[in-house]
């Protein structure tokens, strides 16, 4: 699996499946984020946009997920934040990545709801992601290559990028973990939150899906890898309304 | 800060002995270890620290013992970590016949590695990963950086992403050489590099 620069992610799909397949999709569904805010369907800045359907695995009625306009990111904070989990989790042969998979929606919308509390460190997060990005490889975070962007999340990771005048309020690590953890939410979480846009994380972890019950025959199909999984909400089973 | 080069000497020479406490039998003979671009004593480049680029340095040796088959290397700071060294960098497997090691090495651990030390692999740092991660350390305190690296009299064929401790252990007996270079690195305030 390798990018168009004929690298491979530092953090790659198969990675992520160790660290979240145990877990199980259901863990990761996030508890609190109400479910009834509208995102108002337009269109988004160009630099938003851009984000979304080119070179996409996903099928064509996707893309009014990814066109819609965000509602506390600016621009330029999309632009960041696309880039950072686009390099999370990758699309690749595998099926699509976080930008597909309406991620950065999920995060948006989160920060109007269950993770307004996170919003400033976002703001400040992005945008000394993006001052460290300058002082130490010479351009905005965007414009780096795969390999330099990978090697700049691994610092911000292990939390060396801490110099003072780049602004990371609490460490980069910190800032590191509330992005992955929120990545990994809009990725394999309910649809209802705004992410996992047709299903794209249940398909990634073979997730069997949301049911109200197992039978002995679908746990013999489940053991023998042939268990049709179900590809609907919770939400939709009318049981949280 | 300034450190006199017979004092960063003296220290490389104490903490470099304490880094190999775990091998067995004869001393190894020492070799020479240098760096186009860094020097001991010195400070090191930026851009082998999260303050650049964050590349792995470039690594020459010479007058190895007779019967070397592969070499290890193992970049500490015993300065830091609880308990000390802080380890930065794991590499290993490599060719017998390598001259040293380019500069920038991949992290990622599925990237080829450069021909001229094909089958060499990265082991786990101090984070747990296998890769080069530069210094960091805290503003205004200058640390040193042991470049250890080791003649091996046999081709052993590790797995990657060894810790240190395994590693030495992997090494035990089969040290035949060894040598060091010791670089230091200070932080500066970020808002005063060029953008």
């Amino acid at each position: 699996m390798t990018d168009s620069n004929g690298r491979r992610p530092a953090i790659s799909r198969r990675d992520l499946l160790r660290t979240a397949g145990a877990a199980g999709a259901a863990a990761l569904v996030p508890g609190a984020v109400a479910a009834a805010t509208e995102v108002t369907p337009a269109t988004a800045s160009p630099e938003v946009a851009g984000q979304g359907p080119v070179g996409s695995a996903l099928p064509a009625e996707t893309a009014p997920f990814v066109a819609r306009a965000l509602t506390n990111l600016t621009a330029r904070e999309a632009e960041i934040l696309s880039a950072m989990v686009d390099r999370l989790i990758p699309s690749d042969e595998m099926g699509p990545g976080a930008l597909d998979a309406g991620v950065l929606r999920y995060i948006d919308r989160a920060l109007s709801e269950a993770e307004s509390d996170a919003a400033d460190a976002y703001r400040a997060g992005l945008a000394a992601l993006d001052t460290y990005s300058r002082y130490t490889r010479g351009g905005p975070f965007i414009d780096l290559s795969t390999v330099d962007q990978d090697s700049v999340l691994i610092d911000v990771q292990i939390g060396a990028a801490t110099g003072a005048g780049v602004g990371f309020v609490g460490g980069s690590g910190s800032f590191f973990n509330m992005v992955k953890s929120h990545t990994w939410q809009g990725m394999f979480g309910d649809p209802e939150y705004g992410g996992n846009v047709n299903f794209a994380g249940w398909d990634l972890l073979d997730y069997p899906g949301v049911r109200l019950g197992v039978s002995p025959q679908d746990q013999r199909d489940l053991e023998a890898g042939q268990l049709e999984p179900v590809r609907r909400s919770a939400y939709d089973y009318g049981m949280f309304e | 800060m300034k450190v006199s080069l017979p004092v960063a000497m003296g220290a490389a020479l104490l903490l470099t002995g304490s880094a190999v406490t775990g091998l067995r039998g004869q001393a190894p003979m020492t070799f020479i270890v240098e760096s186009p671009t860094m020097t001991t004593g010195r400070f090191m480049p930026r851009d082998y620290s999260p303050d650049g680029r964050n590349l792995s340095p470039p690594l020459t040796w010479s007058g190895l013992p007779a019967g070397t088959r592969q070499l290890a290397v193992i970049s500490q700071d015993y300065g830091a970590g609880r308990p000390p060294p802080w380890v930065h960098w794991i590499i290993y497997n490599i060719p017998g016949d390598a001259g040293g090691l380019p500069e920038g090495i991949p992290f990622d651990p599925d990237h080829p590695m450069p021909p001229e030390i094909a089958g060499a692999v990265q082991g786990n740092n101090g984070w747990g990963l296998p890769a080069y991660r530069g210094p960091a350390p805290p503003l205004g305190s200058v640390h040193h950086y042991h470049f250890a690296v080791f003649a091996l009299d046999e081709e052993l064929d590790l797995p990657p992403g060894l810790d240190r401790r395994e590693l030495l252990l992997a090494i035990e007996g089969h040290v035949i050489g060894q040598g060091d270079m010791v670089p230091l690195y200070e932080r500066q305030p970020m808002n005063q590099f060029p953008r």
